[in-house]
């Protein structure tokens, strides 16, 4: 029985990681309708630049944070800037980042070999605390993780609905041209979401380096959660996301307690598919898809 | 022989109602106007009726044969085709392999090599033989909406909806094109045409159905129909309002 | 071309005949064995971007399935031959086989969808990979996390030794890959995928029925992928999931098939053969490291710069080409280690790709009028 909730309770948790990988690759493809594959390099690179900020400076890998988000917002917007100069089509966007992710993944391999790399629990104390809710554990890095994610998903929220910015990324998504004539300079619009959903990718990064060991291969297993994850949420849509991921999550737990590790990818693969033919607009998707 | 009627067809796009309840029939051998200001639904009815949207509800029926849920290719193949308002040709095609493409399908399907050949007779047609060989990149506004023309005529439809093929040509022109929909219907096909010049609309359609905000406010003979008063405010108001 | 169809499919039997007798020439020359193996693995590569190609080439619509589908072939063999005891040949018809369910599955799924199919079928395609890894390793009768040996696996003689029967079964599939697309090329169902790569709705209403063509195409697709994962198997000594579903499969196809164009069925032959060629080589320079990043940068140079691929630019301007092939050869003696005919044709085909490259000659077409601005304010004004 604790099994059961616990484990359960820890892929509700893992929920919270999901959204925070998730939240800016649904804002890149809803908006700026790029479907932005080097997203999952720059989660990757995050967690182990936070690894090596810990080994070889002794960071806190919560203060890598500071590092992280402005490096990777900063190489979003680069990459945004790069796309709208080359007038990259969605489809395009597509092949240009696979081509980006596999010279990320290959350059990880290089400087990181391809060994697991993990904190000690020296320079990550966090990995073995756990918070106490009777008898169920829930790790700090998968809680802190997970309440970030809700913050982030709700200032998210915030930043579309009610601010200037908000509403101009609204217009954008709906037509440049448009946009354009009210005033708005689509281009800046752009490179700042971009910026944005990078960011958020690095907080993801930091918080899966200090749950988890890394490797380069991890990030092609996120491709299927990531996806499963959007597609469910409803694309651009923030809260949908993060409903999605913690939905996600907790078929995940079950699946794993049921038939082991393994089972998890089948079962959200299964909820994809689900989702594509009963309610392919996602859970709070406005237009059909 | 081509009996087509629709009942009460509803399209909405968001909160704009395209088609709000349309109801209507296209006989066999005439020449239907279908007329309303920019934005009246009449390129969404001819998109509705050629399957290239589902429409929210309502029905179609052709012959006797309710073809509501028909894909577009069962449509076109049934003998109802169109062309688009905005040209759409296939862009990496010439000319010519742009108006092969409806010969392969259809009835009666034929081999690309035999497409290609009867492609020919229908760029002739329309007077585009000179580009058959040409992408379409080197085709201007007027050629495409002929190449529009001959890729619909290729399917040999029984009914042709016409969206808009004679708008922006000078006066020369438009008499030929007029020419032109009068040897096409000549030839046996029903056309419904869409146009803004009334001279054309007058000129050509035995019928003339009009469009308001996604309803037909007025139906029939086309001397009379442009004379009702509706008609007058609806049409001509809002095209005085935005010229 | 278009006006001979039978013109290309005649071409590749000639050419087959002429190369079922290579491994006898090899034999009598004696050259090494590698030269075989070499040729194999173009083949190979032949065959699996070919297929590719077919479905996303022709159709526009993105794949990254390549690596399941090979996968399902390269496990059905594993699994039927080796734990079942299937003949062998039957087997290879059944990986097809099979590799076409799970495509037509995707299909089914995706196809219905009316908006975002395109973006929804490319990711879904990058997903199952991976969830066929999992199901693999939960199922003790597929892998169960073990892999499976496959050296043991009982091949006939009637093809020759091992290397050689390796070499001729990839000359079949790659010869009937390359036949299929030919055919489908110049043919009502190729007709019908190139109308929906440029606008698939108007290719409805023009009466092509888009729905089965995608799905014919993509078991096509599936099936030779697939076909060709069964016969790979016998050239592995030991499969693992780590190293079947991945995304190396995927990666290669694409980047011949932008590279050779995806335009015409030569494209990805020929960029089968000079990715396999040039990678080879960096390989074996001990250059394995930076040879993945040269693959992802030349895939952004292509789509950015080339995006008509190199077939078509080599076409249209054969001559620096030539050129660039001779200054090729003549490189290879200067620089040297010509150790390796291998080696020789890296520098041809290095030679030949950078003289199609060279920004002379013809530039691009000139796009006359701007007819999709211009009929936006026509329509408007009326
Ligand atoms: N695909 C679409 N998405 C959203 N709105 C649409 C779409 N197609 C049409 N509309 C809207 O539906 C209404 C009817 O448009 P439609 O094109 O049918 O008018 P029309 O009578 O053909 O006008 P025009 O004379 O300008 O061609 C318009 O308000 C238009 O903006
Ligand atoms: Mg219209």
């Amino acid at each position: 029985m604790s099994l059961w909730t616990q484990s359960i309770v820890s892929g509700l948790l893992s929920g919270g990681i999901y959204a925070m990988m998730s939240l800016g690759m649904s804002l890149s493809w809803g908006v700026l309708k790029i479907i932005n594959l080097a997203h999952f390099s720059f989660i990757l690179l995050s967690g182990y630049f936070t690894y090596q900020l810990a080994f070889s400076y002794g960071w806190d890998p919560f203060a890598a944070i500071l590092v992280c988000v402005p490096v990777f917002a900063l190489a979003g917007m680069a990459l945004q800037w790069a796309f709208d100069k080359l007038r990259v089509s969605e489809f395009e966007s597509l092949l240009l980042t696979f081509g980006l992710f596999i010279i990320f993944e290959s350059i990880a391999s290089t400087v990181w070999t391809a060994d697991f790399r993990r904190m000690d629990t020296v320079q990550n104390p966090y990995q073995s605390q756990s918070v106490w809710l009777g008898d169920i554990a829930l790790p700090v890095p998968q809680l802190a993780a997970f309440v970030v994610a809700v913050i982030v998903a709700f200032g998210t929220r915030y930043l579309m609905e009610k601010t200037d910015f908000g509403r101009a990324v609204r217009a954008l998504s709906q037509d440049r041209d448009v946009a354009r004539a009210f005033g708005i300079d689509p281009h800046r619009v752009a490179m700042r979401l971009a910026g944005l959903a990078a960011a958020f990718a690095a907080i993801a990064g930091v918080f899966i380096a200090m749950s988890r060991a890394l490797w380069p291969g991890l990030a092609v297993e996120w491709f299927g959660i990531v996806f499963s994850v959007v597609i469910l949420g409803g694309l651009g849509s923030t809260l949908g996301t993060l409903i999605a991921a913690v939905i996600i999550g907790f078929v995940g737990g079950v699946a794993t307690v049921v038939g082991g590790p393994p089972m998890a990818p089948l079962a959200i693969f299964l909820v994809l598919i689900a989702t594509l033919l009963f309610r392919p607009q996602g859970i709070m998707g406005r237009s059909s898809i | 022989m081509a009996d087509l009627r629709f009942e009460d067809l509803v399209k909405h796009f968001g909160g704009v109602h395209a088609l709000d309840g349309v109801s209507g029939h296209v006989d066999d051998g005439e020449i239907l106007g279908l007329v309303g200001p920019n934005g009246s639904g009449k390129s969404t009815l001819i998109n509705v009726l050629s399957g290239h949207y589902e429409a929210d509800s309502g029905r179609v029926v052709l012959d006797g044969e309710d073809i509501t849920d028909r894909p577009a290719h069962r449509i076109i193949e049934m003998g109802l085709a169109r062309t688009y308002q905005i040209p759409r040709p296939f862009s990496t095609m010439t000319a010519l392999e742009n108006v092969s493409v409806p010969l392969m399908f259809g009835a009666e399907p034929k081999s690309p090599g035999e497409a290609r050949e009867a492609a020919r007779e229908w760029l002739e047609f329309v007077g585009l033989e000179a580009y058959a060989d040409e992408p379409i990149t080197s085709l201007n506004l007027h050629q495409l909406k002929y190449l529009e023309l001959a890729r619909a005529l290729a399917a040999r439809p029984r009914i042709l909806f016409l969206d808009e093929v004679l708008s922006g040509l000078n006066p020369a022109e438009v008499n030929e094109s007029i020419e032109m929909v009068r040897r096409i219907h000549d030839s046996g096909i029903t056309i419904v045409i869409v146009e803004h010049l009334v001279r054309v609309v007058t000129s050509l359609a035995t019928r003339i159905m009009v469009l308001d905000r996604g309803k037909v406010i007025a139906d029939g003979d086309p001397g009379e129909v442009m004379r009702l008063p509706e008609v007058v405010t609806a049409y001509l108001g809002k095209r005085a309002q935005s010229a | 071309m278009r006006q001979r169809p039978w013109l290309g499919p005649a071409v590749t039997l000639v050419v087959a005949v002429a190369l079922w007798f290579y491994p006898n020439l090899v034999d009598a020359a004696g050259w090494p064995i590698f030269y075989l193996l070499f040729a194999y693995t173009v083949f190979f590569w032949v065959t699996q971007a070919s297929s590719w190609n077919l479905f996303t080439g022709f159709s526009g619509y993105f794949s990254f399935g390549q690596g399941a589908f090979y996968g399902v072939g390269v496990y059905a063999l594993g699994v039927l031959v080796v734990k079942r005891g299937w003949p062998l040949l039957p087997t290879f018809v059944v990986g097809g086989l099979l590799a076409s369910v799970l495509g037509l599955f995707i299909g089914l799924v995706v196809f219905r969808l009316r908006r975002l199919r395109g973006e929804i079928f490319a990711l879904m395609t990058l997903a199952v990979a991976f969830v066929l890894g999992a199901v693999a390793r939960i199922s003790p009768t597929i892998d169960g996390g073990q892999g499976i040996p496959l050296s043991s696996v009982p091949t006939p003689d009637a093809l020759g030794t091992h290397p050689q029967m390796i070499f001729r079964l990839g000359l079949i599939t790659a010869v009937l890959a390359v036949v299929v697309v030919q055919v489908v090329q110049n043919s009502r169902l190729g007709w019908g995928l190139f109308s929906i790569r440029d606008d698939e709705d108007v290719a409805e209403t023009l009466g092509v029925p888009t729905f089965r063509f995608k799905m014919i195409a993509l078991g096509l697709t599936s099936f030779l992928a697939g076909l060709s994962g069964a016969v790979h198997a016998l050239q592995v000594s030991y499969v693992t999931i780590e190293e079947v579903f991945n995304i190396r499969v995927p990666l290669m196809v694409i980047l011949m098939s932008i590279l050779g164009g995806t335009r015409h069925w030569m494209g990805p032959v020929l960029g089968a053969l000079v990715v396999h060629t040039m990678s080879d080589r960096l390989n074996r320079a001990g250059l394995e490291a930076v040879s993945d990043i040269i693959v992802g940068a030349l895939l952004i140079l292509m789509i950015v710069a080339i995006k008509e691929g190199l077939y078509l630019r080599m076409r249209e301007r054969p001559l620096v080409t030539a050129i660039g092939a001779a200054v090729g050869v003549a490189a290879g003696f200067v620089l040297g280690p010509l150790d390796s005919a291998v080696t020789h044709l890296a520098y041809t085909l290095l030679g030949a790709v950078l003289g199609a490259m060279v920004p002379v000659g013809r530039r691009r077409r000139p796009q006359s009028g701007a007819p999709a601005t211009q009929t936006i304010e026509e329509v408007v004004g009326g």
